[in-house]
């Protein structure tokens, strides 16, 4: 005979992720959050995301820029592609065509598609000047040699006080779709649990459970169980995501996306311990699937408040706000991880930050085990907060 | 042996249970009766520890029962329930190994179980979409299938078809064989008067009878008696003292006995009346003995309930 308390939270466990993993639309939903991550992930590189990177075609005569080009594009830091064009006709089609960003069709006359920008106009810009510069220059009867020598100018040196960080634009990409999953996770996954158990309640089958179950085992194998389906989605996603970065090659990791996608499963365990065990001990208090979402709405609240005071922390990491809320339960949650990645952030801060939210599950977990203990077999009417745990707390 | 022992609960001013006792030996089925709202239900989830009492306490084989006793009993809950999406088999199985099974064996038994109780072909359906008496069906091998020492079921019988009635009986008559006791209410008073070797009848949360179904008949304190005298009119009986007709049709006549009076001088009287076709002591049945027990509510308990 088996039936350690422990082997009977593995059996319930077992069950929540079979039959949810079984389920159709989950394995869709799933599917489809990790085309959108990785869509969102790839897409900007595939759109615009080649200024550094020129190509630009000569007709005819105009190969006379081809020198001041390559300088000026070594000058700028930029990939520098030259093709020769036949004729106008075969670099409009080039241009339009996007094989090539710009086409001089005369030293003095160059082709786009729209217009000139970027990294491109500067390239271009820069070689028309110097090629027109130096023409002046050798018929004002200068040396050949020399005109070259001097017109090309060593990179300006600059030396910034406070660099900006290189890896800020992906930093801030990778803590906007963490924290999107972070609530999408969070809040999917806490209305599972609430409905889950009201799916128990309002088919009756708990009084059948309870009869060889604690309440507790039923509630820690339901939360387990729904919150390591919730982790493996989310570490998948990161995985996929991190994988489409560097498979499509053109978004550069930056160095702390580690980090972020680190914190944002941690928090993601704390956050869920927080809310799954509330979303449980408030869907106990009702018996029909359409109360659940009347008899959850405060805790709904808090997590959308809490993602736009995200949202809004993204823009100034460094602010008072930013600083206060993430440090307090349960709001520091989702705004933590959106400091870690876009600010600088002292560990200490995140140390008492964690330390508080875990302290915060610690004395949840026990009220929220003893309001559903309280309510879980009650059907009918809702049932008092306060008569729940009084029932519940005298259970023990 | 299963003890109820002074079981009473109170739901506010409602009293569901006043000092409710009774016992069941190892292989005997006992027939829980009372009227709706007597208390049979608050009983049985008493003894399966879902609901706490006020006061008394359910013992399994001397000792007070506690969580891990009461997970070796079986149980049908009146609420029927059952995850309507899982599929029968694997709900089964889960069920048995929540009981402590191990796999390989809560397998077998949920075969075994589906098998006997006419829901094998079922097992890979999704319980949502068996008609109601299937789910039945199945909510009892949930019941069974973990092997249980005592069986507790709240009402096994509503809803079956009579093949599903003669399953059930059978099931339950085979689990008692093996010292299992086993406890059911029901409101199938017929039923519960040919299965049960014993039966307590509980109104207002307090047994007011119990015993065999031919001690309860001997207890009676009203004699009754069935006499056929054909074509004569019961004025023969009704001049008797001490004597009753309590009902009359065509020459049968069902008479009751005063305290004292002497059922061969009635028999002499009949048979001055006429031929003598039919003289039997009547045996009520239970339905009349629940009746009987049911209507006369001690004033006490009146007052305890108000
Ligand atoms: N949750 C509850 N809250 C308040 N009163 C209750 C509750 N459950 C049962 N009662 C009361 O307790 C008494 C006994 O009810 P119980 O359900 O045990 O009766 P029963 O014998 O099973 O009836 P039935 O034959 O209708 O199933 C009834 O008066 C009922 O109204
Ligand atoms: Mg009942």
């Amino acid at each position: 005979m088996s039936g350690s308390p422990r082997g009977m939270v593995g059996l319930v466990m077992r069950r929540e992720i079979v039959t949810r993993v079984r389920d159709k639309s989950f394995l869709v939903s799933t599917l489809l959050t990790l085309v959108i991550v990785a869509a969102v992930v790839v897409l900007p590189s595939l759109f615009g995301g080649d200024d550094d990177e020129v190509t630009v075609g000569v007709v005819g005569n105009a190969a006379a820029v081809e020198p001041a080009l390559r300088q000026a594009a070594a000058a700028q830091d930029a990939r520098l592609t030259l093709t020769t064009f036949p004729d106008e006709a075969a670099a409009r089609t080039a241009v339009t065509g996007g094989d090539a960003d710009a086409a001089f069709l005369a030293p003095d006359r160059v082709l786009v598609d729209a217009e000139l920008s970027g990294t491109t106009e500067q390239v271009v810009r820069t070689a028309y000047q110097q090629a027109v510069g130096s023409a002046r220059l050798t018929e004002a009867g200068l040396d050949a040699t020399a005109v070259a020598r001097a017109l090309d100018v060593p990179p300006l040196g600059v030396t910034a006080v406070d660099p900006p960080d290189p890896d800020a634009e992906g930093r801030q990409q990778a803590a906007f779709i963490g924290i999107l999953l972070l609530y999408f996770q969070l809040i999917g996954y806490g209305i599972a649990v609430a409905l889950g158990v009201v799916e128990e309640k309002s088919s009756r089958v708990v009084e059948l459970l309870l009869s060889t179950l604690r309440p507790w085992q039923l509630l820690a194998g339901k939360v387990l169980g729904i919150g390591l389906l919730g982790l493996g989605q989310l570490v998948l996603t990161g995985l996929v995501g991190i994988g489409a970065a560097l498979a499509s090659g053109a978004v550069d990791l930056p160095s702390g996306l580690a980090g972020v996608v680190g914190q944002v499963l941690l928090w993601f365990l704390l956050g869920y311990a927080f809310y799954a065990c509330l979303f449980a001990a408030l869907a106990a208090l009702v018996s029909r699937q359409e109360e659940v979402q009347n008899v959850t709405a405060p805790l709904t609240i808090v997590l959308v408040g809490s993602f736009f005071l995200a949202l809004t922390v993204m823009g100034d990491p460094e602010s008072t706000l930013a600083r206060v809320t993430s440090i307090v339960p349960p709001l520091s949650a989702m705004v933590m991880p959106i400091r870690w990645a876009t600010g600088t952030v002292p560990l200490w801060e995140v140390g008492v930050s964690m330390l508080l939210m875990v302290l915060a599950v610690v004395s949840l977990v026990r009220l929220a085990g003893w309001i559903y203990a309280g309510a879980v077999l009650r059907s009918g009417p809702r049932v008092g907060l306060r008569d729940a745990l009084r029932s519940g707390r005298t259970q023990g | 042996m299963l003890e109820v022992d002074g079981l009473t609960k109170r739901y506010g001013d409602t009293l569901a249970l006043s000092s409710l006792t009774f016992a069941v030996r190892p292989g005997e089925v006992f027939g829980f009766v009372g009227a709706n709202g007597a208390g049979k239900t608050t009983a049985m989830r008493i003894m399966l520890g879902v609901l706490a009492a006020d006061a008394g306490e359910v013992r399994w084989q001397g000792r007070p029962v506690t969580f891990e006793t009461r997970r070796r009993f079986g149980y049908m809950p009146e609420e029927r329930g059952l995850y309507p999406k899982m599929r029968v088999g694997e709900h089964l199985v889960y069920l048995a190994r929540l009981h402590g099974l191990d796999a390989a064996a809560a397998t077998r038994a949920a075969e075994a179980l589906t098998e006997r109780l006419g829901v094998a072909t079922r097992r890979d359906d999704a319980v949502e979409k068996l008609s109601l008496g299937n789910q039945q069906r199945v909510q009892l091998a949930a019941a069974l299938v973990h092997d249980p020492e005592v069986l507790v079921l709240d009402e096994p019988f509503s809803g079956l078809d009579p093949v599903g009635v003669d399953a059930l009986a059978g099931v339950l008559l085979e689990r008692a064989k093996r010292g299992v006791p086993v406890v059911f209410s029901s409101h199938q008073l017929d039923l519960v008067e040919r299965l049960c070797d014993s039966v307590g009848i509980i109104n207002a949360g307090r047994l007011v009878a119990s015993g065999t179904v031919a001690e309860l008949r001997e207890r009676e304190t009203t004699r009754q008696l069935r006499v056929v005298v054909p074509d004569v009119p019961a004025t023969w009986a009704g001049t008797l003292p001490g004597v009753t007709v309590v009902s009359e049709r065509r020459g049968e006549v069902v008479l009751e006995l005063g305290p004292g009076v002497d059922d061969q001088q009635v028999l002499a009287a009949a048979a001055r009346a006429g031929r003598v076709e039919h003289f039997s002591r009547r045996r009520p049945t239970l339905t009349e003995l629940f009746r009987e027990a049911v209507a006369d509510v001690p004033a006490d308990r009146v007052e305890v309930t108000a």
